[in-house]
């Protein structure tokens, strides 16, 4: 199980288009991933569950993973988070 | 895969599927009936009965945007084993359907799922982030 820390960069947060894309981008791995945000823990292939988080920018999350493929799957997210959801130039 | 269509007064439908489309970047595969405030329902029976005669291979559910209204008097009679009607359709219910129909094709599971989740998208905000403080 991997474990890590990320800060929300992009403006408008874990708002519906950046939670759609994480939950696809989590979609595409096989390992079990997790969204965890003060008190609560979502499913990162949950777009709703995301959601329900209301994270906002600035806000730390930490991405667990567990699965042959947990590695990659907390890179790629992690990237994901660090591009901005590529909302931003 | 299960077909879905939105039947809705005026064009709640058609705004439905877009901003789904626009939230997932990507095409829904969804067909709407948008019903005119000045029809009696007719013209819809009969293009309802024609989307579902053009996807008689398929599981279809029916989604319509208040019980009771005509969109949903109007889909009721076509509930049989291979078609659901589900009403009061809201976005995180549309969400529900577009991104689980191809994982759950199961016409029954994803009918709860998607209830489920429609159900699940309301709150009120000042209870919800109250319980969360």
């Amino acid at each position: 199980m991997i474990e890590k820390s990320q800060t929300i960069l992009n403006k408008l947060g874990l708002h519906a288009r950046a939670a759609a894309k994480l939950s696809h981008l989590a979609n595409s791995f096989n390992s079990d991933i997790h969204i965890v945000f003060n008190e609560d823990r979502v499913n990162a292939k949950s777009l709703l569950g995301i959601l329900t988080l209301a994270a906002a920018v600035g806000n730390d999350i930490t991405i667990v993973a567990e699965g042959d493929d947990e590695k990659e799957a907390v890179a790629a997210i992690c990237d994901l988070f660090n591009r901005k959801f590529d909302e931003e130039n | 895969m299960i077909k879905g269509l939105i039947i809705t007064h005026g064009d709640l439908g058609r705004e439905l599927i877009q901003v789904a489309e626009k939230i997932l970047e990507r095409k829904a595969d969804l067909a709407f009936l948008s019903l005119n405030w000045e029809d009696d329902g007719s013209d819809m029976d009969d293009q309802l009965d024609r989307f579902i005669v053009k996807n008689k291979n398929h599981d279809i559910i029916i989604f319509t945007d208040m019980f009771g209204g005509s969109p949903s008097n109007i889909s009721t009679r076509f509930i049989n084993q291979k078609i659901e009607v589900i009403s009061g359709i809201n976005l995180p219910g549309l969400l529900k359907f577009i991104t689980y129909r191809e994982k759950q094709t199961d016409l029954k599971k994803l009918v709860k799922i998607i209830e489920k989740g429609a159900i699940d998208g309301i709150s009120i905000l000042s209870e919800y982030l109250g319980e969360k403080k």
